[in-house]
């Protein structure tokens, strides 16, 4: 039977031999690193970034690189998904974007520091994190196919960088909104730019927010949108 | 108790039991908050709820270490404490920078790191206290009587938990870094030295409850510890999949962590066994049921949960979701929250000279404790697979899913008001105990 010495010896032993190996691979992780993370494209704005992401405990709510809360969404690939316009105007106030719905605090940020947190984002979202996270696999066919293509009409640039985090046409967008195929014909223009200006004031709790748009960007989306038959 | 500073431990365990009530209601701010209820929102917004939970969690389970501690130390030295005073003074300082660290936490003072929170001039300080407290236990080990094997290896977990806090308090720009050596503090604390704490805290109240010769408990201790480290150093690779860290860590962390549980399943048997060979005579028989409950608890939370997501294949998915949850709350529940309150259980009769221990409150406190744990581990678990499947399989938005998911907060409250009820009742008990006195010293 194994003795008390023998049994010490295994521990001793062990913890030495095996904390020699991590030490190993610590080193060799650190020289991997900086072009898994593409340390060349690593700012100031996106350490600043990284300054305000800690200082603000936004891994309080969310999750990054799969670490952190479960309270918000995971947001390794948000730029992707939403793009770099979104985010701006959502961080402004991002109670705004999404009415009524799970709250986010809404912080005082001014223009730059917006930018720098987007830049550490979208260089997060760069880092090579072997396939996380993953693409959904079960999804219906259509969602994934149309990722990659694009809408038949060329969409107003407002329209392709924010709009489209929530809306769909031809396939190609997000799914918080409704797919606004053939929106030409359930609305009319007046309709669609009662909506735009004040969606609030047109149904009272809806979670369509109001972007409060300029009024040759409306022009413009209500416009293309009452082409969509 | 056999000495009369053993007495200072009391202060660590009352400070433990608020702090672990003032937990559970932070606790219950972020169940209401995932069912919909996010009413305290404008005060304390969900970050800082979850920031006080989990710190909470780490300081009145680190305190409930010390005063094991300042218990076992002293009693396996045979002889009384270095300095009672010193230890006063160190608990004191303590408290001080918890409550700091709270306060400001509600005020935004932190640094967002999970776990890690606690902002820079306090890990300072904590770093002063903690060396403190080494200081005192360990000089109470080296002029003791006899060091036992107890000791060193309760000695070693402590150190060791001092000296690892260390990497989390550099400071590095790149997210990867960061959060490398981040899991140097939260792993291998979790899943290496905290478990040489709890393997020598359990060692201790086996020794003492069980009447087992003291060989043969310290023999297994050492093989169990050995393959804490065998298994969970390289283990640490399972936070290293995913975060931008090379691919060699998915089969390395893959294999090691998937080891872990024998180290857990160790403890388990290890309690099992002693118990039905030194047979329940020991009149404390509700802190055997806490000790033997912590080695089978902390196989189900750590070592069987966390083997169901330790995988790579598993982990892609489950990464960084609800499961997580499920797991994390488990493995802290059976490891180390119940080591503190088998260790308390066994304690305080011997402090106070009270035999409390007998009546129908202490043992349905375990109970109703342990019933409303597995169903809120439950409870996470239906909410986390819901939310991996229509998340992450089949890609739906996150707000819809947990709008999904928000009925079983229900039921995950629901369960923790029946953990909160055993809770209370320990609580309860603790204080029907009364303070130290001298009457109980060399009553044992
Ligand atoms: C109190 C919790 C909380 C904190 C703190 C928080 N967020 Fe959020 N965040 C949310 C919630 C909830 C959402 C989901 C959308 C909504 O309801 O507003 C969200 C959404 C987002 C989104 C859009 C994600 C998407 O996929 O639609 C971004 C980007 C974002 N947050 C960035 C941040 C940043 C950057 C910080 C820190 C400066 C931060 N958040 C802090 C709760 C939080
Ligand atoms: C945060 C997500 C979000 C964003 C961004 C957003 N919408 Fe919406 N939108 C919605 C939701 C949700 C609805 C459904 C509202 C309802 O029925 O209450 C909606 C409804 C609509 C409708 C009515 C569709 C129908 O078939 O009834 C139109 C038109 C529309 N949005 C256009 C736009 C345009 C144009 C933009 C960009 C300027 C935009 N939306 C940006 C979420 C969004
Ligand atoms: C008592 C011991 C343990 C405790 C207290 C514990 C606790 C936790 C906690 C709190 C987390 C979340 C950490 C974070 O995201 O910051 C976590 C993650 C994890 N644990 Fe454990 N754990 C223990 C043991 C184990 C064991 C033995 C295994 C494997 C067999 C394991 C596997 C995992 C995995 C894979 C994750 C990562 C989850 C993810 O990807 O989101 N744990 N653990
Ligand atoms: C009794 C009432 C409790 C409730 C309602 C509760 C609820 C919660 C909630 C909602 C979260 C946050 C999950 C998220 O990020 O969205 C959380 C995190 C956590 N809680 Fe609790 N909790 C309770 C008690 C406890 C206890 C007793 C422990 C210790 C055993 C504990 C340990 C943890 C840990 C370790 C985490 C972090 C988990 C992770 O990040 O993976 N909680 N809790
Ligand atoms: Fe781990």
């Amino acid at each position: 039977m194994l003795s008390k010495s023998q049994a010490r010896w295994f521990f001793i032993g062990g913890t030495v031999f095996f904390s020699a190996i991590f030490i190993f691979l610590t080193i060799d992780t650190l020289r991997e690193i900086p072009a898994r993370q593409n340390s060349d494209q690593m700012t100031a704005s996106v350490v600043r970034g990284k300054m305000i992401w800690d200082e603000s405990n936004c891994m309080g709510c969310h999750t990054i690189l799969g670490e952190g809360a479960y309270y918000a969404p995971e947001l390794t690939k948000v730029v992707d998904r939403r793009g770099a316009a979104w985010i701006a105007i959502f961080l402004k106030d991002p109670q705004a974007m999404f009415p009524g719905k799970r709250r986010m605090v809404q912080y005082d940020f001014d223009e730059g520091q917006i930018q720098d947190v987007i830049a550490f984002l979208d260089w997060i979202g760069k880092i090579d994190t072997n396939g996380f996270p993953p693409e959904p696999d079960l999804a219906p066919a259509t969602l994934v196919s149309l990722r990659a293509e694009q809408a038949a009409v060329a969409p107003p640039q407002y329209f392709s960088t924010v709009c489209i985090a929530c809306h769909s046409v031809a396939d190609n967008g997000g799914t918080v909104g409704p797919a606004l195929d053939g929106v030409g014909n359930r609305m009319t223009s007046a309709e669609l730019d009662r909506w735009l200006s004040d969606p609030q004031a047109v149904k009272p709790g809806t979670a369509m927010p109001n972007l409060g748009l300029a009024e040759p960007t409306r022009a413009e989306l209500v416009a293309w949108l009452a082409g969509l038959k | 108790m056999k000495f009369r500073s053993q007495r200072v431990a009391y202060l660590f365990f009352a400070t433990s039991m608020l702090l672990f009530l003032l937990q559970i209601v932070f606790g219950f701010i972020m169940g209401f908050a995932h069912m919909g209820f996010d009413v305290l929102h404008d005060y304390i917004p969900f970050n800082a709820a979850r920031t006080s939970h989990l710190n909470l969690l780490v300081v009145w389970l680190l305190c409930g270490f010390m005063g094991a501690a300042y218990y076992i130390v002293p009693e396996e030295a045979d002889r009384e404490l270095y300095s009672e005073k010193l230890a006063v003074v160190q608990w004191a300082a303590l408290v001080i920078v918890a409550v700091t660290a709270l306060i400001g936490f509600q005020f935004g003072w932190w640094e967002g790191r999970k776990f890690l929170e606690i902002p820079r001039p306090l890990d300072y300080l904590v770093v002063i206290d903690v060396l403190l407290f080494i200081f005192n236990v360990g000089m109470t080990a080296w002029n003791g009587k006899r060091f036992t094997t107890t000791s060193i290896v309760l000695l070693l977990g402590l150190t060791a938990a001092a000296l690892l806090y260390l990497p989390g308090m550099i400071t590095f720009d790149s997210q990867v870094i960061d959060s490398y050596f981040r899991w140097w503090v939260v792993h291998l604390w979790v899943e290496g030295v905290w478990e040489l704490i709890m393997g020598a805290i359990m060692a201790f109240l086996l020794i003492k409850l069980t009447g087992i010769d003291r060989e043969v408990i310290e023999k297994w201790l050492y093989v169990i510890v050995g393959f804490t480290f065998l298994s969970g150093i390289l283990g640490t690779g399972h936070h290293y999949y995913y975060i931008g860290t090379p691919e060699y860590w998915l089969w390395i962390g893959g294999i090691f962590s998937a080891l872990e549980p024998l180290a857990f399943l160790g403890m388990a048997l290890y309690a099992v066994t002693m118990a039905r060979r030194g047979g329940m005579n020991h009149p404390n028989r509700v802190a055997l049921f806490w000790t033997v409950g912590c080695g089978v608890m902390s196989f189900v939370g750590a070592g069987f949960l966390g083997f169901a997501h330790t995988l790579p294949q598993v982990n892609l998915w489950t990464h960084g979701t609800i499961i997580t949850a499920m797991h994390g709350h488990m493995a802290f529940w059976g490891a180390y929250v119940m080591v503190v309150l088998a260790m308390i259980t066994y304690a305080l009769p011997q402090m106070t000279g009270r035999k409390l221990f007998d009546g129908w409150m202490p043992e349905w406190a375990f109970w109703i404790c342990n019933i409303g744990m597995l169903g809120m581990t439950g409870a996470f678990a239906v909410a986390g697979i819901a939310q991996v499947y229509m998340e992450r399989k089949i890609g739906m938005d996150f707000l819809a899913v947990q709008e999904a998911v928000e009925v079983h907060f229900g039921g995950v409250v629901l369960a923790a008001c029946l953990l909160t009820v055993g809770v209370l009742m320990f609580v309860f008990n603790f204080i029907q105990y009364g303070l130290p006195n001298d009457e109980a010293v060399a009553g044992s």
